[in-house]
């Protein structure tokens, strides 16, 4: 029982913020609503129904989007059809296909987080690698090497590719304490800008006939093995490769001398320094581990499931990762179990913009809410707590 | 600090150490540019590079003239093989910025002319859109130096940016006036900042995360208000244009007038805030307590000076600077508000801020260059000229990475920046 | 004025830091207060700069009683206070140093009038004969000439009452002698003078009345012309039974660490060790005493690796001592409790174990070729553990989660784990329960009968007499005497301690 009760202390907080988050949400939706806002003077409660009436529709298509729909479901069980339960499934399924990036780029993040440096660059370490990985496949792939080996040489040049971009950034700040916030961002940019400049000028890697700036059909090279009996549910190996990746990384940080001197600089760097160990390798080595974690991730996604490279290849991916790395309390097992909710908020969030066109990039908005929450844990336990309570804290002072 | 340092304790003995190594490195980098210039001048003899001034006003008179490009690169192959010389007789001493500060126009410009490779390009739009990258980056310099100078680490520039540009078209359009955008963005820059303050001082969040906080919202809230509002009714968004300002007497000066005395209203202002605001950092009362906060909180607490009212002050005169400048982004040219309008100029105006060494009026050098290099990738790109759009879009944010590297060097940052203090 | 504090009491969690303390001191007086670490002396002039309140007990400034909420209602009552540690800005010059706060302005955006107050400052510099340079850079000045930019921020305050916390001890005795000009140049001009410090010879000198507390309390009062450094001496540390922790007699062997002529600098780079010559032999606990600031944490840091030593030998075993390299320090045999164990000592955040572990995680049996062997790890911790007597729910809790006295434990449990030939324990027992406290020097006198040398550096003067059997005293860096532990008495290390070598 007392590790229910710790595995309760653990998920309150992270639990709470999401839902607090996604209440607020709710509400940004209602007044947001420019019809609501229009009628509030003149038909206020008829306002208040349309608009949390919408808010819930809004939220339906978000949960059906992400689980998926019950009609699908029982409709499936009653017939038994492959066809069927391929339909209801595919909603979950996407959502956990969604998650993969995240769960790598989490990953990396918090590995980052765990030894003291803010490591901002996770969409651009997610990006060289899917560059890393694309090229790696375009050259080995297609018959060149036997398959499942250009796989794995896809997969390497993926972490070198990310580990290549988060050397720089913890160079610079293991010798000169340059900023790693500035750094990696400005990283982010340039790498963005040179995918751009290989998908629009290099023939080798561009679609034919070369207007688009997209990447040739990168599974025509490599391609993935999905794991799930019913072939048209996309989920590959990619995910078996991201949990692997969440053990390796527990593996590293709790089981190896070098973990265990990235979180002891992590949590008192001077302790860790009269106990001999290095600052500056542990820097380097944490922002390496972080860059090649995230590269992975974005060589697998790049050339499994969306199947090209183009510049938005990351997307949101790194700042939903650091709010997952947050959440999540820089464990792995809480960076998956968060990247696996965050992934069915945005799968479900793509439903919810078809159903409802409310813009995806609310999902941001709910994030920076989460990230808020967590990092200032008495305000979140405090606002649904005890109101009272923060003013004895306050009089005390 | 004092009289022994060299042989006290690790610390010390490690950042002296440190900053020799680093000016060698410098002193070798120049002296590689300086070899790189030379070859340039070398493949240069004979190119002619051509540039077009208007005279009188823009779109008036044009006025050529032309600099052979050899000459060019031939004086910034010497002027960075004095740097390289300084740099190694002087070392640490040296004043490495304030030389790459003067030298960066020279250098820019000596670029600009070796890519067109003799193809006419006009300077003087290339001097306004210097400025319009400028403005915004220099008055978010502005208001990151003053919450710093504070003692609060303010990251979240980029955040309060984009909302002052949202915020400002808005209000802009649904009120017809021009100046209800500047107003209405700053003051809700001031809002967001305040948040900001709030959750740094009274809950004592991290500072960096807070600020990521505000700049992960920003995108998330005004790109989702955009899609779900300015879009389909845009009406909101078509701020009222306005109007350059003409100095009477100085505008009609050939040459310098369209490009100094002719212009938007925003640049008199944002020179005026960073010049006012460089007066009372270093000359007033209040810049005085400012600075006391943000290198050494105690000095300043135990004389009954009000340290954490004072950092609330000084995010809030951030805020409005922030979304000040934001609000030019949306309300200079046309178009009003587009997604991740600002485009990480919060972020370079950071790099800025450590370039210019915590100063308004160098940070706002230090922009100008920045501006002048993104100036250079639009009008080369827009040519068609040169490289490709993409490498020439990256180098503002690699010069960024360069400046913020220091190319290997510290810079005092206030000493108790980003420290939350306890009183009493 | 006629400053007077009655009657007050402050309580901190498990500490009574003032118990009902009355001093008084009238206009153009000194007042000196005398009492070691602990005594009281600190939080009592916080309470009177407005920092701390009281939690019974009045002050009372020409009769009027007056309650201070903030600093800057103390300094407006007249009371100023020029601490220990200065409230400096580096990069400021003097003139801005002194007058922050109060600055003079002009003009309506409050434009800072540097003209006035340069002149301002350079009038009450001369009139007190505190000389300074009015637009010398803070960080480039001499310590001592700090200390009079603080005392003419007092000053320029229009202070009546002046208070001094350790003044002297960043002083050369040359600036200290100056300091005693100035103050009593100020005591003529009306200005009342608390002069806080722990040094006797000092507080003969230049005070008109002297009070002394010991342990939160008033110890006595007098006046320079009827004490003695030795009466002083005694009201300062008490003639009690001394609580001796039982012992056999120690087996001494030959010297294990050899120490001559050693010099450390501080991190201002002035001279905190000043040619000190000790040894310490196998079997024997060397305690070093001293009121803090004497240098004995730099002492403690050169010994352990912390600092760099600027000059001198320590030999070690008969080898040279591997300065500056902690892990090469703890591998030649030498075991530290460090002063912080907040900082130094242990790392929060994780768990018993790990911590048990933390300088020796890369050597075998706790891990091979990188990888952590969490059984051996476990076994040999759930052993100390029990040897140690650790209170802990297990051995994977948090170490943050432990009292004090564990902590400590857990910490003293794996220094001694390793091979150990010298202990070198700096205020071992600071903050910890009455039952901890016994434990770790059971522990400390095992290691010595088991043929280490120990060197404990201690505040507390309990502790060292008690388990020291010689004891080596520290002033203003320098060791001024060694004594075997039956020539110990309270009286002779008190004069010591105060600085009366003779």
């Amino acid at each position: 029982m007392n590790t229910l009760r710790q595995f309760g202390s653990k998920v309150r907080v992270p639990a709470l913020s999401i839902f607090v988050a996604l209440l607020i949400g709710a509400l940004f939706l209602v007044f947001t609503d420019i019809e609501v806002l229009g009628m509030l003077l003149s038909d206020p409660l008829g306002a208040l129904a349309l608009g949390f009436g919408r808010a819930a529709s809004s939220y339906s298509a978000l949960f059906r989007g992400a689980f998926g729909d019950p009609a699908n479901f029982s409709k499936a069980l009653a017939s038994g059809d492959v066809q069927l339960w391929a339909r209801a499934l595919r909603p979950i399924v996407e959502s956990v296909v969604a998650s993969v990036p995240l769960i790598f780029v989490g990953l990396g993040v918090s590995v980052a987080f765990r030894t003291g440096i803010f490591n901002i660059g996770g969409a651009g370490q997610f990006a060289m690698g899917a560059v890393g990985g694309a090229v790696a496949a375009l050259v080995f792939g297609a018959g060149v090497i036997p398959a499942p080996i250009a796989i794995l040489l896809m997969m390497f040049f993926g972490l070198l590719g990310g580990a290549l971009w988060a050397f720089l950034p913890g160079l610079l700040k293991a010798r000169v304490g340059a900023s790693e916030v500035i750094t990696t961002i400005m990283l982010n940019f340039i790498a963005s800008q040179l995918i751009f400049f290989l998908v629009s000028n290099v023939e080798f890697i561009q679609k034919p006939p070369r207007i688009q700036p997209v990447s040739k059909e990168l599974s025509q090279f490599v391609d993935l093995p999905g794991i799930l009996p019913i072939a048209s549910l996309r989920l590959d190996i990619s995910i078996i490769v991201a949990l692997i990746s969440a053990v390796a990384v527990s593996w590293f940080l709790f089981r190896s001398t070098r973990g265990f001197e990235l979180r002891a600089a992590g949590l008192n760097i001077a302790a860790a320094k009269y106990a001999g160990m290095g600052a500056s390798t542990s820097i380097i080595t944490a922002m390496l581990i972080s860059g090649a974690i995230s590269g992975l991730g974005g060589a697998l996604v790049a050339v499994g499931t969306v199947k090209q490279l183009s510049p938005g290849i990351a997307g949101s991916v790194g700042f939903t990762a650091i709010a997952i790395a947050l959440v999540g309390g820089t464990r792995p097992s809480g960076v998956v179990a968060t990247a696996l909710v965050f992934g069915l908020l945005q799968h479900g969030g793509s439903l919810m913009q078809v159903e409802t066109s409310i813009p995806i990039e609310m999902l941001l908005f709910i994030q920076a809410l989460v990230i808020a929450f967590i990092a200032a844990p008495d305000l979140t336990l405090g606002i649904l707590k005890n109101p009272f309570r923060r003013r004895q804290v306050k009089a005390a002072k | 600090m004092s009289v022994n340092a060299a042989t006290v304790a690790l610390g010390d003995g490690a950042e002296a150490h440190q900053q020799l190594f680093a000016s060698r490195v410098r002193a070798g980098l120049f002296a590689l540019f300086t070899l790189i210039s030379l070859w340039i001048t070398t493949s240069s003899s004979g190119v002619q590079s051509n540039f077009s001034l208007w005279s009188d006003k823009i779109g008036g008179t044009n006025l050529p003239f032309s600099v052979p490009v050899d000459l060019l690169w031939g004086g910034v192959t010497l002027i960075f093989g004095l740097m390289g010389l300084f740099q190694f007789i002087r070392g640490a001493a040296f004043k490495w910025r304030l030389a790459i500060g003067l030298i960066s126009p020279l250098l820019v410009f000596a670029l600009l002319a070796r890519l067109l490779d003799g193809t006419t390009a006009n300077l003087t739009v290339f001097f306004t859109s210097t400025l319009s990258f400028a403005i915004p980056v220099g008055v978010g310099a502005l208001a990151g130096i003053v919450a710093e100078r504070s003692g609060f680490l303010n990251i979240a520039i980029e955040g309060k940016l984009l909302f002052g540009a949202m915020v400002g078209s808005i209000a802009s359009s649904i009120t017809g006036i021009a100046i209800a955008g500047p107003i209405a963005g700053a003051l809700f820059g001031a809002l967001v900042s305040l948040f900001l303050a709030w959750l740094g001082i009274r809950y004592k969040v991290d500072q960096i995360i807070a600020g990521t906080v505000i700049n992960i919202g920003a995108v998330g809230i005004t790109s989702f208000a955009y899609l779900r509002i300015l879009q389909p009714y845009s009406e909101f968004n078509r701020p009222i244009g306005i109007d350059t300002i003409q100095i009477p007497l100085l505008s009609e000066i050939p040459v310098l007038g369209p490009i100094l005395f002719s212009l938007s209203p925003y640049f008199y202002g944002s020179v005026g805030l960073v010049l006012f605001f460089t007066y009372m950092i270093y000359r007033t009362r209040w810049g005085l307590r400012l600075r006391a906060a943000g290198e050494q909180p105690s000095a300043a607490g135990t004389v009954g000076v009000d340290v954490v009212k004072l950092r609330y002050r000084a995010m809030i005169i951030a805020g409005l600077l922030a979304g000040f400048a934001g609000s030019f982004i949306s309300l200079s040219g046309t178009g009003g508000f587009g997604i991740n309008t600002s485009a990480g100029k919060g972020f370079i105006a950071l790099a800025a801020v450590i370039f210019g060494a915590w100063n308004p009026i160098f940070a706002f050098g230090a922009s100008l260059v920045f501006g002048m290099a993104t100036a250079a990738t639009t009008l080369l790109s827009g040519l068609g000229v040169g490289l490709p759009p993409q490498i020439l879009l990256s180098i503002p944010y690699v010069v960024t990475l360069i400046v913020v590297a220091g190319l290997i060097g510290r810079v005092r940052a206030p000493a108790s920046a980003g420290r939350p203090y306890d009183q009493g | 004025m006629r400053l007077e504090l009655k009657q007050i009491t402050k309580q901190f969690p498990g500490v009574l830091a003032n118990d009902r303390i009355s001093i008084s001191v009238d206009k153009g007086q000194v007042l000196g207060l005398l009492g070691e670490n602990g005594a009281g002396k600190t939080t009592l002039m916080n309470i009177l700069s407005g920092l701390y309140r009281p939690d019974s007990g009045k002050i009372l400034i020409d009769g009027k009683e007056r309650t201070f909420r903030d600093p800057a209602q103390a300094i407006d009552a007249g009371i100023g206070m020029v601490h220990q540690h200065f409230m400096l800005v580096p990069v400021f010059d003097v003139t801005e140093s002194v007058v922050l706060g109060n600055e003079p302005t002009k003009g309506p955006l409050g434009s800072f009038d540097r003209a006035t107050a340069r002149a301002q400052v350079a009038e009450l510099s001369k009139k007190h004969g505190l000389h300074v340079d009015p637009d010398a850079k803070i960080e480039s000045l001499p310590v001592g000439v700090r200390q009079r930019v603080e005392i003419l921020k007092a000053l320029y305050r229009k202070s009546d009452i002046l208070v001094l916390d350790e003044p002297s001890a960043v002083l050369t005795p040359q600036e200290t002698e100056e300091l005693f000009d100035i103050i009593r140049g100020l005591a003529k001009g009306g200005t009342s003078v608390i002069f806080i410090t722990h040094k006797l010879n000092e507080v003969i000198a230049v005070a008109d009345k002297i009070t002394v507390l010991r342990r939160g309390a008033v110890a006595g009062e007098t006046t320079p012309e009827k004490a003695t450094a030795s009466i002083l001496a005694e009201m300062m540390v008490g003639r009690e039974v001394q609580l001796t922790v039982s012992r056999s007699k120690s087996h001494v062997a030959e010297a294990i660490l050899e120490v001559k002529g050693l010099n450390v600098l501080n991190d201002a780079g002035a001279l905190a060790v000043s040619d000190a010559s000790f040894e310490v032999r196998s079997g024997e606990i060397l305690a070093v005493a001293g009121v803090q600031g004497n240098g004995q944490t730099e002492l403690v840091e050169a010994l352990t690796g912390l600092r760099l030593i600027d000059s001198g030998s320590v030999i070690l075993e008969k080898k040279p001592f591997p300065a500056g390299s902690p892990r090469e320090i703890a591998t030649a045999g030498v075991a530290h409790i460090p002063e912080d164990r907040n900082r130094d000592g242990m790392v929060k955040g994780m768990t018993v174990a790990e911590n048990y572990i933390l300088n020796t995680y890369h050597l075998p049996p706790y891990s091979k070729r990188g990888i952590l062997n969490r059984k051996a790890i476990a076994a040999a911790t759930e052993k100390a553990v029990k040897d140690f007597d650790v209170r802990t729910p297990s051995i994977h809790t948090d170490i943050a989660s432990l009292s004090g006295g564990n902590q400590q434990k857990v910490i003293v449990a794996r220094e001694f784990s390793r091979n150990v030939r010298l202990v070198v324990a700096a205020q071992p027992t600071r903050g910890l329960d009455v039952g901890s406290i016994e434990y770790i020097h059971k522990r400390i006198v095992e290691q010595r009968d088991a043929g280490a040398a120990v060197l404990i550096v201690s505040t507390e003067l309990d502790e060292v007499l008690a388990l020291g059997d010689r004891v080596a005293v520290m002033y203003e860096g320098r060791i001024v005497g060694i004594l075997d532990a039956k020539d110990a008495t309270r009286e002779r290390v008190g004069l010591l301690m105060g600085g009366v070598t003779k």
